[in-house]
């Protein structure tokens, strides 16, 4: 049975890692990116797959899921490989020719390259010079052991999850799964309080598993917890690694796996860990594009497709993909002009749509009005637009849960205090404020976007709860934690994309404060490139 | 940079400390599982798909009240554990329907309550599950 769930996630991993190798080809003999590849991919196969298993239960086919899956890597299997013959024939040109080798050889592919000019976007930081690097080396998989034993202790203690894993995902998947054919039922039962509107990424991943496995468990949705968790990790950690060195990377998933909260909820089997998960992959694979000007295609549809599956996780996550896709726009505009706005969210949209397209069947032919927008009416809008008191209940809440989230779930009946313990926001900002911060200048505007979108987006989370038709601090303490904690791994991502490490290289355009250090490749360790 | 590793590193292995701790009182049974075990006990008894009743120890309509007021999680925690154990059977949260699941936990239902509703126990399972008929009208 365990083998069977085994092939499922495999097939997903596969599925997830062929669309990385479609979109974004890596240089031949260059391994470099593959960890962030696994993880990225990882996440996304189980996206692509749930995406599969939605349309084997509209048709009738979820008995053949096994086969559909395959069939779909087999067809993904075939384009990569007739996309890498016509690279091998066009004698490794891809991107196509026309393209400046620097630009060719940029991108979240990892390769060095000792031909390029000293402009090459794609900038590994030398690992040599950094005093801390050992240190952290050696404390990190100490800190990643503590990590699994907590999460696995977490998990013997709930099996089944904590309270919306129960009522919300695990049962969704539990009637997807038993349901059969009148599958679709569960959905007009009248049953509000489980949420139906909700999007069904993570119960059909569930539903997925226990339909490779013959039969239900506890397995499936805690793997997908501990996966999704694991999947975070690794992605903070490797993409870290591949743009700003391996000593960030470490710091980085230390941070994470400092935070209590997160361990919580990944053990708790809730949505709010895959959405982050996500999140998180959108903005890697956007500043992925950002460092591949040439190439910057497969990145943006690869952005496109996690902000898509955001929102086939989470109601917040259709938020998100209208936040990041307009903000997407704006920057290409700022940067090119209309047609280099039109060219870009097209390669993103390129992505998000097929999911999106989903999405807005399971809204408009499924899923009951949401709790939030049900009966909400002109006049209990504008009279909750105009009550300060709810505007000032709503800030304290943000300021208190945004220090303190970090800690742990909270005594609902107490509410958020202020505790932020050894890791929260205040930290990272100490961390920034001690060690500087050093953006590539060419960055900055991918910066600008992505702090956009957190910002927007949290503005997004404030306006829901100005408008809430549900008791207001009830809506506060049971949500407003998880909220925050979607968005943490990504803010983490952002606070050391902008840190200065100490022994890094300094963007280009300033001074090097050291002599020149060497560009090293990641894995092998034999070319070097000269530093601008 | 000294400051994140202490930082974070403390905090992981607090965390750990904190969880070796939980698994030291760890029961050998975590409680969702012994409340599907049960619940379990109805589906013979039960159609597989269509809908059933519940009732509890207070009345239907103070289960979600209860909760909302931050007063009491049990009862609305036992209806849903209920529900999530009989899906794809759909549990509603109400005593008029022709069979009814009594999940009485926390003590019996309020006085009156079960012959208001004209419920006939159709077996009790005991450790306060019992499954109702509904009599019909008179």
């Amino acid at each position: 049975m365990s083998l069977f769930f085994g092939a499922s996630l495999l097939i997903a991993l596969i599925t997830g890692l062929l669309l990385t190798w479609i979109l974004v080809p890596p240089e031949r003999g260059q391994t470099a990116g593959l960890p962030l590849r696994l993880f990225v991919g990882g996440g996304l196969g189980i996206g692509v797959t749930s995406c599969s298993y939605f349309l084997c239960l509209l048709t009738g086919l979820t008995r053949y899921v096994a086969a559909v899956d395959l069939f779909i890597c087999l067809g993904l299997g075939g384009v990569w490989l007739w996309r890498r013959g016509k690279r091998r024939i066009g004698n490794g040109a891809f991107p196509p020719a026309a393209l400046p080798p620097a630009d060719r050889r940029a991108g979240i592919t990892g390769m060095g390259d000792r031909q390029a000019p000293g402009n090459l976007p794609f900038r590994r930081p030398a690992r040599r010079g950094s005093p801390f690097a050992t240190p952290v080396a050696l404390v990190f998989p100490i800190a990643l052991a503590a990590f699994l034993i907590s999460f696995l202790i977490a998990f013997l203690k709930e099996p089944h999850g904590r309270w919306d894993a129960w009522l919300i995902w695990n049962m969704h998947a539990r009637f997807l799964f038993r349901g059969g054919e009148l599958w679709r039922e569960a959905f007009a039962s009248g049953l509000d309080w489980s949420h139906w509107d909700y999007p069904l990424l993570l119960p059909l991943s569930i539903a997925r598993g226990w339909a490779y496995a013959g039969g239900e468990g506890v397995l499936s949705p805690a793997a997908m917890g501990f996966a999704f968790t694991c999947l975070i990790l690794g992605l903070l950690c490797g993409s870290l690694a591949l743009l700003r060195g391996r000593t960030p990377g470490f710091l980085a998933a230390m941070v994470l796996m400092g935070t209590p909260f997160f361990i919580t909820m990944g053990a708790s089997q809730f949505a709010d860990i895959p959405f982050a998960f996500f999140v998180l992959a959108a903005f890697v694979m956007l500043f992925g594009a950002g460092r591949s000007p040439g190439n910057a295609a497969g990145p943006l549809v690869l952005a496109g497709l996690a902000a898509g599956l955001g929102a086939w996780t989470k109601n917040e996550g259709l938020l998100f993909a209208l936040i990041v896709t307009l903000s997407t726009a704006g920057l290409a505009w700022h940067s090119g002009g209309w047609r280099e706005a039109l060219r870009r969210t097209g390669w993103f949209l390129a992505g998000a749509l097929p999911v999106l397209l989903l999405v807005l069947y399971f809204k408009l032919r499924l899923a009951p009005t949401n709790d939030i927008m049900a009966g909400v009416g002109l006049a209990a809008i504008s009279a909750k637009l105009l009550d300060w008191g709810r505007y000032a209940e709503i800030a304290r809440a943000f300021f208190f849960t945004g220090i303190s989230f970090t800690q742990g779930v909270i005594d609902v009946r107490e509410g958020m205090r202020f505790n932020p313990g050894a890791v929260s926001i205040l930290l990272l900002v100490a961390y920034l404020f001690i060690g500087g911060i050093r953006i590539d200048p060419k960055e900055r505007g991918l910066f600008f976007q992505a702090a956009t979108v957190l910002a927007l987006t949290l503005t997004g989370y404030f306006i829901i709860y100005v408008l809430t038709p549900l008791d207001l601090h009830w809506h506060l303490v049971t949500s407003l934690n998880r909220l925050f904690l979607q968005l943490w791994p990504s803010a983490v991502f952002l606070v050391f994309m902008a840190a200065a490490v100490p022994g890094e290289d300094p963007p280009e355009g300033r001074p090097a404060p050291a002599p020149p250090a060497a560009i090293r490749p990641p894995a092998k360790g034999k070319s070097k490139r000269p530093r601008s | 940079m000294i400051l994140l590793v202490v930082a974070a590193g403390y905090a992981v292995l607090n965390l750990l400390v904190q969880s070796i701790g939980v698994y030291v009182d760890l029961p050998k049974r975590d409680p969702v599982t012994i409340h599907e075990a049960r619940i379990e006990q109805l589906k013979g008894l039960l159609p597989p798909s269509g809908e059933v009743g519940y009732v509890t120890t207070v009345e239907n309509d103070r289960i979600f009240a209860a909760e909302r007021a931050f007063r009491n999680v049990e009862y609305l925690a036992q209806y849903v554990l209920t529900q999530y154990t009989l899906a794809p059977l759909i549990v509603r949260n109400s005593p008029d329907l022709p069979l009814v699941v009594g999940n009485f936990l926390d003590g019996p239902p309020p006085p009156g309550f079960l012959a208001k509703h004209r419920l006939e126990p159709l077996r009790d399972f005991g450790e306060g599950l019992v499954l109702f008929r509904r009599e019909a009208g008179r």
